[in-house]
């Protein structure tokens, strides 16, 4: 059979769902809220139908819901986990002490404006909350990469040189809701890229007696255990995520670059940078601006934890000027700009020389258009042209009104 | 920070247990603070952040520091070298006389030559003093012990103890600025009469120890060497029985330096919070709490009748099934036992008392049962 014929129609949410139960999940938490609540009800239909065997648990709450996977994960289960928004907030409580407790439970996060009340608009800011607390964090591009990353978060997130929790951020309904030709895995080929899941302490009294995310002294042992969790973050980004995405690519044929996606970069003067599904809206610009001659590229990052910084470097090092497309924003931080903004400005400070950079916030859930991606790129052109750093890198985009 | 830095500096050590001692030791460290100021100096009073006080009994500490450290919060161990620091150690439960204080250290670690140690008890100043080289002292000492009764003078025992305290500190500040600063914190008539009155009677008793008579001084010169080649093994890579016997020796160590030693680093750390408990049916070395006791369960075999209620309600599981006996590394003396036992064959006697008809040998053993956990 041919591969185009063995692919199938999936929305993000049903990819997922079908990675859920080719990855085996022993215990999956749900708790409604959209755009997540597509994939709870797609892993609750399978389970209905006997399609896949796992413990369901409908939580009370976000916060019952990331409560019950951590303490599914310290007995030893394979977990999976979801929300959105400001019900993602109402579960970090419990997500703090699934780092600390290095329980690798995987999650995803629909990304959804934080209320306003009733905004379900497309933001970053809540899947960004956990930017600090040792999650790590993937941003898929459609439905396909959002299954492959499915099951590279549990290769990676249970290596015991890792043992971090993972989170895939889908950008909202762009890739939830939105359904796209799928490749299935071959099974023989899940199994040896994933075999089960062996913890290496779990809460058992039939083999070792122990307990977990016991009481800290902080003058005693503190600093010692967030060390601890920055190592397993180092190892992540070194050696783990790696060779997971290499070890992917050989067994499906299916390649991608472990940290970084790269469009029409190697001559780019100006590139356009940002994360998830609004990528393919940058790669068609780019490809207009490549019609017109422009030396115009564009990068996607895949992991925001661990950060691509070194990646991302070797990357520009030939740009003029960058142009984050940013799906976030962080009142009253440097320049006023966005998370990702200060970030990549974070990661380029010690260059030789470094690209001008500027901010295009897309804030607020509103849909970001062409003509909005277009007038971005144009400013951006326009100020690598002056050769000197834009007198304001940061711009509220699609802002009815004075953009002060 | 060199020691030599703070010679100007008058340092005042309140050492209590839960919640009432805490704000009773703040009310204490803020009117010696005001007194300083009274007199024209720099003052800051703050506790040791790092305490859980809050928890029923847990030793607290509390400093109060006239002059200007040059820096916001000065703490002991910041000050080296370690020693000639305090001018005063306040003690408001007696209780911290058998034990280690918040930070796992000896009462009198720091002090200097001429100093005092001031203990809310009714206990005489020489049967302090005998505590003090059992259990308290490490270094040479020349100082004055004072006792004082401080129920005798308020109900509040804050102006017993700030009246003594006031005598020892004398040369550093003026009575009459205490009297001052106790005025214009708001104090009744009735409290300043008690902190005169306790001030009249404050007799300190003069003392002249060497360490070589201190026991923890001999417990410790022993041991630093046999310390110091099991802690080289500290670091990496993750290893379970390394771990455990880290976590042992950090257990038992005598002193808080060698305690600082033991305790494993990051690389020794099992991934996740995971702490290693002992086999059904043994108890948890990492986790011995006795430390927060003040009051400790005394069983009338005559009257047990064998019924296990303790045994069941203690939250601690650390009374044994069979026989009944306590585990005394693990009771935090809460007391519950001796509520739900009907016969009332188990009865709460405070540490001090425990210890005051105990020989030599007996108060040894006792010591050795409250040796501090590791964390």
């Amino acid at each position: 059979m041919k591969a185009a014929i063995k692919k199938q129609m999936w929305t993000g949410a049903r990819a997922i769902a079908e990675a859920v139960r080719m990855a085996d999940v022993d215990v999956i938490a749900a708790y409604p809220i959209r755009p997540y609540t597509g994939i709870m009800n797609a892993l609750a239909s399978m389970i209905a139908k006997g399609e896949f065997q796992a413990e369901y648990i409908v939580c009370d709450s976000e916060h019952s819901q990331f409560e019950a996977v951590k303490h599914a994960s310290a007995v030893g289960a394979r977990t999976f986990v979801g929300s959105s928004g400001t019900g993602l907030i109402y579960g970090t409580e419990a997500a703090i002490v699934t780092a600390l407790g290095q329980l690798p439970v995987v999650g995803v996060v629909g990304c959804r404006a934080l209320d306003d009340p009733g905004n379900f608009g497309m933001e970053w800011n809540d899947a960004l909350l956990f930017r600090d607390v040792g999650w790590i964090m993937a941003w898929a591009r459609d439905p396909q990469e959002a299954l492959d990353m499915i099951l590279a978060a549990y290769r990676t997130a249970e290596d015991p040189k890792v043992l971090l929790p993972h989170f895939i951020a889908l950008d909202g309904a762009a890739i939830t809701h939105v359904a796209s030709p799928v490749l299935p895995p071959d099974k023989q080929h899940v199994e040896e890229f994933l075999p089960p899941y062996k913890p290496l302490h779990p809460l058992d009294p039939k083999s070792d007696s122990i307990s977990k995310a016991m009481h800290v002294a902080p003058s005693l042992i503190g600093p010692e255990q967030r060390k601890v969790l920055d190592v397993a973050m180092k190892r992540a980004k070194n050696e783990v995520i790696p060779q997971a995405w290499k070890l992917w690519g050989d067994l499906t044929g299916r390649r991608y670059p472990a940290f970084m996606d790269a469009k029409d970069l190697a001559d780019a003067e100006c590139v356009l940078l940002t994360m998830g599904a609004y990528s393919k809206n940058l790669e068609y610009v780019v490809e207009k601006y490549r019609g017109k001659n422009i030396k115009l590229g564009s990068i996607r990052l895949r992991y925001f934890r661990p950060f691509p910084a070194e990646e991302l470097k070797e990357a520009v090092k030939d740009t003029k000027a960058i142009g984050i497309v940013d799906f976030s924003y962080s009142l009253g931080s440097p320049s006023y700009g966005s998370i990702l903004y200060n970030e990549v400005k974070a990661a380029l400070y010690d260059m030789d020389t470094r690209p001008l950079i500027m901010d295009f916030i897309f804030a607020g859930g509103r849909e970001m258009t062409i003509p909005d991606l277009d007038q971005a790129t144009n400013l951006l052109i326009g100020a690598a042209k002056t050769g000197k750093n834009a007198e304001r890198p940061v711009r509220w985009m699609t802002v009815r009104g004075e953009d002060i | 920070m060199v020691s030599s830095e703070l010679e100007d500096l008058t340092w005042v050590a309140i050492h209590g247990r839960g919640v009432l001692n805490t704000a009773q030791a703040s009310q204490i460290a803020s009117v010696v603070s005001q007194a300083g100021v009274f007199a024209g100096r720099d003052a800051s009073y703050y506790m040791r952040y790092d305490d859980s006080p809050e928890r029923v009994q847990l030793p607290l500490i509390y400093y109060a520091v006239l002059g200007n450290p040059g820096i916001g919060i000065v703490l002991p161990e910041e000050v080296e070298p370690v020693g000639n620091i305090f001018d005063a150690v306040a003690v408001l439960d007696s209780s911290m006389l058998v034990h280690p204080t918040s930070q796992r250290a000896l009462l009198l670690d720091g002090v200097k030559q001429e100093s005092s140690l001031v203990v809310n008890t009714s206990l005489k100043a020489d049967l302090v003093l005998k505590l003090v080289k059992k259990f308290n002292c490490a270094q040479d000492w020349d100082g004055k012990v004072v006792t004082v009764r401080c129920s005798k003078y308020h109900p509040n025992l804050v102006f017993g103890m700030i009246g003594a305290l006031a005598k020892v500190l004398e040369d550093q500040i003026a009575f009459d600025d205490v009297v001052d600063s106790l005025e214009a914190l708001g104090q009744k008539s009735d409290a300043i009469a008690a902190v005169k009155r306790s001030h009249k009677d404050a007799a300190p008793m003069r003392v002249s120890l060497r360490a070589e008579e201190c026991d923890p001084y001999r417990l410790k010169s022993g041991l630093v060497e046999r310390y110091r080649s099991i802690c080289a093994s500290n670091g990496g890579p993750w290893d379970r029985l390394k771990y455990m016997e880290l976590k042992q020796r950090a257990a038992e160590a005598p002193t808080y330096e060698l305690r600082v030693e033991c305790m494993p680093r990051w690389e020794v750390l099992a991934p996740g919070l995971i702490e290693f408990n002992q086999k059904p049916g043994e108890r948890n070395i990492g986790f011995k709490t006795s430390f927060a006791r003040s009051f400790r369960p005394v069983q009338d075999p005559r009257l047990c009748i064998n019924c296990k209620l303790c045994h069941i309600f203690c939250p601690d599981g650390a009374i044994d099934f069979d026989p009944i006996s306590v585990d005394y590394d693990y009771c935090k003396g809460c007391g519950i036992c001796s509520t739900v036992c009907g016969p009332k064959a188990i009865t709460m006697v405070h540490e001090l008392k425990a210890l005051e008809d105990a020989d030599e040998e007996e108060i040894l053993t006792i010591r050795r049962a409250l040796i501090e956990f590791a964390y």
